[in-house]
């Protein structure tokens, strides 16, 4: 079961389209990666299923409803260009916010004790936000993101910006909270981020959809059956006769076959020929790699 | 609406508890006080005297009188020194106490009363007179002047006491008893203040809501904002609770000033009565201080019940109207600082508004006047400074009908620049796209 649907969006700005007949489906609980360069229309899509823009023509649905207003209170968005009021206290900034988002004021209340609590920064309830660190407001921008228990967590660029120590925190955030159901809309121009988060991606390129699916399976529908072998000692003569080489070094080959096939067979005919293997493996292509290759194709 | 409650609650509590806030709100009363004991001490001490000789080559000057400046400016000497003498001498006197006169007079000696300026009395300075001080001097030359005349046509004292006396016609309102003598002086001055207040409160909340506005725009948060609200909500809430905040400073301020004129009246009041400085200004414009009493006690005749119920609705009418068009640029411009251009299209709205209730004061019933207090976009000042002159309450019904439909207008227009304008970044807007946004579909 999807928990937003999106059915041929179309969205244009003047002459330029930053959305074109783009479809697809973000299943209920998953980590779902939104990619594509910059420029791309991640943003607008963003931004239609957030209610800040309406789509020019199509569909949108959560849980199998319209997106209407009401839905808003049950999302959280950390935009990439994120900020806060610099004159208010991290406290009652995050009780504002909260309260935009539906909560009570008691609830608001609560929320923001227990993240302050969960990341140890309570001594900053009071503290006014033009006091912290670009680190610590990125704290306290995820906070505010996450306050109302939303179902639909939206995060654009989260990691931008963000140094190593925030960045292991927020992911670990972002796995916990899809261990909770909740669903995680992930989008990043930096693809190699989020192979190992993203259950499924989405990839986008001059407002279209180029390509979905589960990451492992797009790796092992985009292989090229390359294998590459380390071993130790010289190479025998004639092993390598028969086969495609695409790079060797030191001790390195890597070998390329046409059609799919099990690498059983070449580890099998390198032991024959008494070499020492250290190491066999299937190179798979990275969700960049693939990427490139689809916009090269269309 | 619960949602605008929010903003408007966040938007009023972050700046009333802000300590400009309280700094401004304060030191404006403490700033009238000083205007008034600042004036009351100038006029006492630092205007400081001028010595001017008096050197009558023509002798005709010789027994006629020329006073001295009551609020002791201004003295004359007449010297028998020569006046080559005296301007040669007094430019190089360095030595300030030696340095007696700070100016001549000189009386030609083929002075002729038949054609006064030709030749001309000079008035040959060491030190510059100041505009008040010159504009004394030269009336008291031309005092001095007819006082000559008179003796010549040897009229005698008497009558010229006689003839000092002006006449003042009694300004009564046939139709309404209140009107008296006086009437229409309080009216103008009532008219002034409150189309002043509108006027300035227009540009200070106004760009307190564009500052608020960019604020949001710059520090980015506007995008949190509007992914829980409408931009509708947002812009409303600002306008509201800025409102609000200048509601709450008005009255504060009314508050304080009128406990500090009550001290300034303790502690200066004796220097209030005797200098008057406030009310000088007024004497040149043929005011004295019995007309004064009188346009006073006129005040209380103002019609007090129609400015109490129409003056909130202009101050809240004009502040809507305007305050969603300041909220519109400021989402327009942002962080770039150098479009301010932007504002011309509304500043200059406002300042031909208070230029025509300047007029107004004088000329209540006229064309400018009434067209002034319809149309909306200056009806909030004009008709605020008609007020006082009871306009005809047709003129008010229509007045804010009219009122009413500019700031569903205007707001709709902002909201629609404001709902794009906010979410642009590092792109130039001119006044042509911003038009776009308010014509495009979506």
């Amino acid at each position: 079961m999807s928990l937003l649907s999106l059915q041929h969006i179309v969205k244009q700005y003047g002459t330029y389209l930053a959305s074109s007949d783009v479809s697809f489906e973000i299943p209920k609980g998953k980590i779902f990666g939104l990619l594509g360069p910059n420029g791309a229309g991640k943003t607008t899509l963003i931004r239609m299923i957030t209610r800040i823009l309406y789509p020019d023509s199509g569909n949108i649905l959560f849980n199998g409803v319209h997106l209407t207003d009401k839905h808003t209170e049950n999302i959280g968005y950390m935009p990439e260009e994120r900020g806060l009021y610099k004159k208010m206290k991290v406290g009652e900034h995050l009780i504002y916010l909260g309260r935009l988002k539906g909560l009570t004021q008691t609830q608001a209340k609560e929320n923001t004790n227990y993240w302050l609590k969960k990341f140890e920064i309570e001594s900053w309830m009071n503290k006014n936000i033009e006091e912290l660190s670009k680190g610590m407001s990125q704290k306290v921008q995820f906070i505010a993101t996450v306050l109302h228990n939303p179902d639909l967590l939206i995060l654009d660029e989260p990691f931008s910006g963000l140094d190593p120590i925030n960045s292991k925190l927020i992911e670990e955030e972002i796995r916990a909270m899809s261990k909770q159901g909740k669903t995680v809309i992930f989008s990043t121009h930096r693809m190699e981020q989020v192979e190992d988060i993203c259950n499924e991606i989405v990839l986008v390129n001059k407002g279209k959809k180029i390509l979905e699916g589960e990451v492992q399976e797009l790796k092992q529908r985009f292989k090229e059956n390359k294998f590459r072998i380390s071993y130790i000692g010289e190479i025998n003569n004639g092993l390598l006769n028969n086969l495609n080489v695409v790079e060797q070094n030191t001790g390195v080959v890597t070998v390329k076959f046409e059609e799919e096939h099990k690498g059983n067979s070449l580890l099998k005919l390198f032991v024959e020929h008494g070499m020492e293997v250290t190491s066999f493996n299937e190179l798979l292509p990275s969700i960049n790699e693939i990427f490139i290759r689809q916009v090269q194709c269309n | 609406m619960n949602k605008i409650w929010i903003i408007i609650q966040r938007e009023y509590i972050t700046r009333v508890k802000r300590k400009s806030f309280i700094i401004t709100t304060l030191l404006a009363p403490l700033g009238f006080f000083a205007l008034i004991a600042g004036s009351v001490l100038i006029s006492t001490f630092s205007q400081g005297r001028t010595d001017v000789a008096i050197v009558d080559d023509s002798g005709l000057f010789k027994d006629i009188s020329i006073p001295d400046a009551d609020d002791q400016t201004v003295y004359f000497h007449k010297v028998e020194d020569k006046y080559e003498q005296l301007a040669t001498e007094l430019p190089k006197e360095k030595n300030e106490e030696k340095k007696k006169y700070a100016a001549i007079i000189y009386i030609p000696a083929n002075f002729n009363i038949n054609s006064p300026n030709n030749p001309v009395i000079g008035y040959r300075y060491v030190e510059r007179p100041g505009m008040m001080k010159k504009q004394f001097i030269n009336q008291r030359m031309s005092e001095a002047v007819d006082k000559l005349r008179m003796k010549m046509l040897k009229i005698d004292n008497e009558v010229q006491q006689q003839m000092q006396n002006k006449i003042q016609l009694d300004f009564t309102s046939l139709d309404n008893q209140i009107e008296r003598k006086g009437y229409t002086e309080a009216a103008g001055i009532a008219g002034m203040v409150m189309g002043f207040a509108i006027y300035i409160s227009l540009f200070f909340y106004g760009t307190m809501i564009m500052k608020g506005v960019q604020e949001e725009k710059t520090s980015r948060i506007v995008e949190v904002l509007t992914s829980s609200v409408k931009p509708f909500q947002l812009l409303m809430g600002k306008i509201i609770g800025v409102g609000a905040v200048g509601l709450t400073q008005f009255i504060l301020w009314i508050v304080l000033i009128f406990g500090v004129n009550i001290l300034a009246g303790m502690i200066f009041g004796a220097a209030l009565n005797s200098h008057q400085p406030a009310i000088g200004s007024l004497q040149t414009t043929g005011m004295d201080a019995d007309d004064m009493q009188l346009v006073m006690k006129n005040l209380s005749s103002l019609p007090f019940t129609q400015i109490i119920i129409f003056f909130p609705m202009y101050f809240v009418g004009g502040f809507l109207l305007y305050g969603s068009l300041f909220a519109a640029i400021g989402a327009a411009i942002g962080e770039d600082g150098d479009q301010q251009s932007l504002m011309i299209p509304i500043t200059v709205p406002i300042i031909i508004s208070i230029l025509i209730a300047m007029n107004v004061i004088n000329n209540p019933d006229s064309a400018l006047g009434f067209w002034g207090s319809i149309i909306p976009f200056t009806s909030p000042v004009v008709m605020s400074a008609l007020l006082p002159f009871r306009p005809e309450w047709w003129q008010i019904a229509l007045s804010l009908l009219l009122l009413i439909g500019g700031f569903i207008l205007t707001t709709y227009i902002a909201a629609r620049i404001y709902r794009v304008g906010i979410l642009m970044y590092g792109k130039k807007v001119t006044v042509k796209e911003m038009a776009h946004w308010v014509f495009s579909r979506n």
